[in-house]
């Protein structure tokens, strides 16, 4: 069953007086529970492809659905409203806020969603935080953890509120190889253990090995679909 | 939890925050020392003018107000004793007494100075005025008596004593010269201007035979025991005495009210100022966190913020800041404020070479607790800083999440 899918998308960028297209036309569909990459050089759409997956972006033309609901002619409101119940997102810079701890930052979303009592909060962050191996770091701050860990630190504020889809824009692309490699690991299990579906971008060849689905864009178009 | 985020938020550039948090403070401490000083003035200032110049209202012969600056004594109340009498019946009145105000040189066979003559009743003054407290030298009078009390001013300006004897020049009622030596028997302080730099007082009986003024005296003054009623008292007495212009203190003191009128202005100058400190300041902190967060905005609004949750963010920022530089400045201004309601501050430096300017102080005036205004500065820290950073948390929550994300 397709979670996210694109008709005919379209997406063109002013730059000064110039449009520029971002993705001409394209139709995808991924389907439930699903470890996609979107693979390609820089500028041939990849992030376009996961901003309109995750709603931070609207298509010129054409259509998405997240979960069979139309998301091309949402408000700005409610399209906050879809990312916050139904969206994780993971970010290449990490992006946590640095005046919070660990378990600040997890517990967040579920804020911003007003979802559970502190309680029921704490359980559920640190029971996140323990499947992505780094409890006893709940009360660092992140310029007291590295580059991995902070990353660990956004896949478990990205699922801690169950989301039904994960969105990762070259999350190992900061990291070391190895650090990268434990990520991709770590994301695969959450995959396994949880319903999410993940849709990542990148062009590491190492990250695309991992990936049971790869799509393959060039100059806004889908060049290729491969599932493993 | 945004409280909590806002509250981290602003200590991520002490320096920049203290810096903005300083100049609320100062400007709120600043706004409430200066009120207390300046209400401080003015109530000493309208106390000293009903305790040594006009008492809660006074009675004038019809018309003499028109020419009150030259002291007229051909528009006197030729028989007060009917009027005095009534008034002393009334519950209202505490005290009423009688004056004559007249002009004179005064002179020490070498000097001359202008100054004001003033013939009060040694008895009944003191059941108006405060002149028989505010001896410092010698004594008041006994009763009718040739002898004088003058200005401490005065007496240092011609170099006199108790016991020196100066002479006043004046005009009779019917314009005929007149010149009294008098024995000064006291030296008044009363930290009023116009007794002390410039006050020569006599008792009532030698004034009307001096000046030919028979019983006649040019007002009556009086002081009620309530006087929240002065206004209402005095229209009574309009309608009751005819002949008569009745005054309240407050008409007659049209020059200090005029003065504090203008304060008021100053007051909400200074305000405005604080207004615009705080303006600029928070909003400069709150634009530039907003920039330098551009990234931590866009991933806020990923995770699902509306517009406005992240204005929300920074107008709560943008208050903590107001809120804490109000509570300082409000401490602040508390603190330097009682030893300025307490001892006072001495403005005799300044007042006798600038003149009175129309404020009855020559030293010390003290300070006064204002709690409203110690209310209104706190709160309105607070409110517009808040208003300040909504500016800026608008910039800051209208861009768009792909944009932000991408800053580096």
């Amino acid at each position: 069953m397709a979670i996210a899918r694109m008709e005919k998308a379209v997406k063109n960028y002013k730059v000064g007086k110039v449009e520029v297209p971002a993705l001409r036309g394209v139709t995808i569909s991924i389907d439930e529970g699903e470890f996609t990459s979107i693979a390609g050089p820089s500028g041939s759409g990849k992030t376009t492809m996961l901003n309109l997956f995750g709603c931070l972006d609207k298509p010129s033309s054409g259509k998405v659905f997240i979960s069979d609901e139309d998301v091309s002619t949402l408000s700005s409101d409610q399209l906050a409203d879809v990312r916050n119940h139904h969206l994780g997102f993971i970010f290449q810079t990490f992006n946590l806020i640095p005046v919070f701890t660990a378990f600040e930052n997890v517990e967040f979303p579920l804020i911003i969603l007003k979802k559970g009592n502190p309680a029921e909060r704490k359980e559920r962050v640190m029971k996140v935080l323990d499947q992505v191996g780094i409890k006893d770091l709940a009360n660092r701050r992140p310029n007291e953890m590295s580059g991995g860990q902070q990353q660990r630190v956004a896949i478990a504020r990205a699922l801690v509120k169950g989301p039904k889809i994960v969105l990762a824009d070259e999350p190992t692309a900061n990291l070391d190889s190895t650090t990268g490699e434990d990520i991709l690991k770590l994301m695969k299990e959450m995959n396994d253990k949880t319903s999410a579906t993940f849709i990542f971008s990148t062009h590491d060849p190492m990250v695309m090995d991992y990936a049971k689905r790869l799509i393959k864009v060039h100059d806004g178009q889908v060049q290729s679909d491969e599932k493993k | 939890m945004l409280i909590k985020l806002a509250f981290r938020n602003i200590f991520r550039h002490f320096t920049r925050t203290f810096l903005t948090f300083l100049a609320i403070a100062l400007g709120l401490a600043l706004l409430i020392i200066m009120d207390s000083m300046l209400t401080g003035i003015d109530q000493e200032s309208f106390d000293k003018i009903i305790n040594y110049e006009t008492g809660h209202i006074k009675i004038f012969d019809r018309g003499y107000r028109e020419d009150e600056e030259n002291l007229p004594l051909d528009r006197s109340i030729e028989k007060p004793g009917s009027i005095i009498k009534e008034l002393q019946k009334d519950q209202n009145v505490a005290g009423v007494t009688a004056r004559i105000n007249f002009r004179i040189m005064l002179s020490d066979g070498v000097d001359q100075f202008p100054a004001v003559g003033i013939a009060i009743d040694p008895k009944d003054d003191q059941t108006v005025f405060l002149m028989k407290q505010s001896i410092d030298k010698g004594a008041f009078f006994d009763g009718d008596e040739e002898a004088m009390l003058l200005g401490e001013g005065l007496a240092e300006d011609f170099g006199v004593d108790v016991g020196d004897y100066l002479t006043i020049l004046t005009r009779t009622k019917y314009d005929t010269y007149q010149a009294l030596d008098l024995r000064i028997k006291g030296i008044l302080r009363t930290e009023d201007p116009k007794i002390d730099w410039s006050a020569a007082v006599i008792p009532l009986g030698l004034g009307q035979e001096s000046l030919d003024m028979g019983t006649g005296v040019t007002e009556i003054d009086i002081k009620l025991k309530d006087p929240a009623k002065t206004k209402e008292f005095r229209d009574t007495l309009a309608k009751e005495i005819t002949g008569v212009e009745v005054a309240t203190w407050k008409d007659l003191a049209e020059d200090v009210i005029a003065i504090a009128q203008a304060k008021r202005g100053g007051s909400a100058f200074l305000l405005f100022s604080v207004f615009l400190i705080a303006l600029i300041g928070i909003s400069n902190t709150i634009l530039l966190a907003a920039f330098e967060r551009v990234r931590e905005i866009g991933m806020m609004a990923a995770m699902g913020m509306r517009r406005r949750q992240i204005i929300r963010l920074f107008v709560f920022e943008g208050a903590m800041i107001g809120m804490m530089g109000s509570i300082a400045g409000c401490l602040l201004g508390i603190l330097i404020n009682i030893p300025f309601v307490k001892y006072g501050l001495n403005w005799g430096f300044m007042m006798r070479d600038v003149g009175d300017f129309g404020y009855r102080i020559t030293g010390a005036s003290r300070g006064v607790w204002n709690p409203t205004m110690i209310i209104v500065a706190f709160v309105f820290g607070i409110v517009i800083s808040a208003l300040t950073s909504i500016y800026p948390a608008r910039v800051a929550s209208r861009m768009e999440p792909t944009e932000a994300l991408r800053k580096t």
